[in-house]
């Protein structure tokens, strides 16, 4: 359903209450017996997921499959494809400046992306009671898994024309991907730019900002939103990840989220950032309540701040972890309104 | 020594051609290998790795410093072998079964290299029995293992099994590492050091050796 994204936003950074938006798709294919293979290929199978977990979460959006092997294996690299996990690119496309200049850029709808677009399409007709985005890779991780990650790291320094010439057409691709996101229906996307938080910021604007700003620049408006994560990001990073324009920024747990706060623009969503493997997964109950409640009250002093998860919440997951998580949101949020009410009482 | 100082320097730089040159002169000028080693391209990782830990420079920075370092080592190697000149140790590195992810592993096998230890790569989706059989053939310390996944992750334990059955377990030690694992995992399937990141994996190291 289209909604105005810049309402949402605005809806957000005026509320007295905290919203959570986790990572959260797997934990969709537990709900309804399925496997992480059949949902990342099959559109209806990958809808019936998220709508199970549109039903079971008080989330405030919700996210399609974050799957970062499906644009390299449109560009024809191997994937190993395992039951419970999603596939992994295996070895690599690009070995050199040829191969670069020779690298295909696929349509849209190529491997499995154009079953990812039928699942967010359906997914956004049949869940209308919140946002829901997409989900895609960004330009210098897909130009990692072309090229091989140590190789394409290396190249910052040892081949950067190279590495460019490869980001250039990963952008091409993934430009046409988003605005096929935004045709089927969805509210936005979430670029997932894991790589990029492993090289200095100062490469981050050269090999990936500056790319994401051209995907921004395509797609994002008043009804479509982009949100940027980026595993690996610090605090340096946002500098670089807010030059792009996306209306928000995502962190993983291997950000402080006070830190980063304090420099996210003040009008930018930023989401994050409890640990997905150690927390809520490998977790028990009271320790995913606690830290969740440590992060509110850490971050207590920015409306912009949204709650999630570092990254997508791995397959496994204890629903009861899930759960506490939501569970010490809604405690925060009627204490805190609580003792709002009780200050204006004169 | 001037010479030493500029290897490092260069290695720090990830200056291949420069280090391999520096270090041929080196040797030209009668400058003991083991001080070239541990001088010059010990050095010089040694400094990226502490600006790495302090976030002062980032993974491509070491990867070229590594690189760099091993386009010197090369050099000497065949002299250090010859002089038997020991390393401080030798490392099993691989990532575990079902695991095809290896920038980690990648990044701790050149900072281990590059801080003076012998690394057998033995690459990624490693069943137990390989980390097994290679730290029997090269006589291996220390197996380190590496995951990205919290589905592969599970697979340490059974590399710590099949190193116990071996009858290896009193001999070599495990080290564990990557973004799902935690130093309690680390405990509960005993393996007997845990590294957070690529630069505090030389420090376990160094303190399993000890």
């Amino acid at each position: 359903m289209m909604r105005n994204m810049r309402e949402w936003v605005d809806e957000i950074l005026s509320s007295r209450v905290r919203r959570a938006f986790p990572l959260m798709v797997f934990s969709g294919a537990e709900l309804t017996h399925t496997t992480i293979d059949d949902m990342l290929r099959d559109a209806r199978t990958q809808a019936a997921c998220l709508a199970a977990l549109a039903a079971r979460y008080p989330s405030a959006a919700l996210i399609t499959a974050m799957d970062l092997s499906v644009e390299a294996e449109a560009f024809g690299s191997e994937v190993r494809r395992m039951p419970n996990e999603a596939p992994t690119i295996t070895g690599s496309l690009v070995r050199d400046a040829d191969g670069a200049d020779t690298l295909q850029v696929p349509s849209v709808g190529a491997g499995r992306s154009g079953i990812y677009l039928e699942a967010a399409a359906l997914t956004a007709s049949a869940v209308i009671d919140r946002p829901v985005f997409g989900c895609h890779i960004g330009p210098f991780s897909l130009a990692s898994r072309l090229c091989g990650m140590t190789e394409a790291l290396m190249n910052v320094h040892a081949e950067p024309e190279t590495l460019h010439v490869v980001i250039r057409k990963a952008t091409g691709f993934l430009v046409e991907y988003a605005r096929a996101f935004r045709d089927s229906g969805v509210n936005g996307i979430v670029i997932a730019e894991p790589a990029a938080g492993l090289i200095a910021p100062a490469h981050c604007d050269e090999f990936s900002s500056g790319y994401i700003r051209a995907i921004v620049d395509a797609v994002q408006d008043d009804h479509f939103m982009v949100v940027l994560h980026n595993c690996a990001a610090s605090g340096r990073h946002v500098g670089s990840m807010a030059s792009t324009g996306a209306m928000g920024l995502h962190f993983s747990n291997a950000a402080d989220m006070a830190e980063v706060l304090a420099v996210v623009p003040a009008g930018m969503l930023a989401f994050g950032n409890i640990d997905p493997a150690g927390v809520l997964k490998n977790g028990t109950e009271e320790g995913v309540h606690r830290t969740t409640t440590e992060l509110l009250m850490k971050t207590a002093l920015y409306p912009n701040f949204v709650l999630s998860s570092g990254c997508d919440i791995p397959p496994g997951t204890p629903p009861d972890n899930i759960d506490a998580l939501f569970r010490a949101l809604d405690e925060y949020n009627a204490e805190t309104f609580r003792a709002r009410n009780l200050e204006s009482i004169p | 020594m001037e010479l030493l100082k500029e290897i490092a320097e260069k290695v720090e730089a990830g200056r291949q051609n420069e280090v391999k040159a520096l270090v041929e002169s080196g040797i030209e000028r009668g400058i003991a290998v083991s001080d070239i080693l541990n001088g010059g391209l010990v050095a010089g990782m040694n400094s990226i790795g502490i600006k790495f830990r302090e976030n002062e420079v980032f993974v491509p920075e070491v990867l070229v410093a590594a690189r760099a370092m091993k386009a010197g080592l090369e050099i000497i190697k065949p002299i250090l072998l010859r002089e038997k000149v020991r390393s401080k140790g030798t490392i099993v590195m691989g990532t575990v079964l079902g695991d095809l992810h290896d920038i980690g592993k990648n990044i701790v096998c050149y900072m281990l290299q590059g801080a003076g230890y012998d690394v057998v790569d033995i690459g990624i989706d490693a069943p137990g029995e390989k980390f097994v059989q290679a730290a029997k053939e090269s006589g291996a310390q220390i197996i380190g293992l590496s995951s990205l996944l919290t589905t592969t992750m599970v697979y340490m334990k059974d590399v710590v099994d099949a190193l116990r059955a071996s009858g290896l377990g009193d001999r070599v030690k495990v080290m564990v590492g990557g973004a799902p694992v935690t130093q309690s995992f680390a405990d509960e399937i005993g393996a007997h050091g845990y590294a957070s990141d690529a630069a505090s994996a030389v420090d376990v190291v160094k303190r399993l050796l000890a």
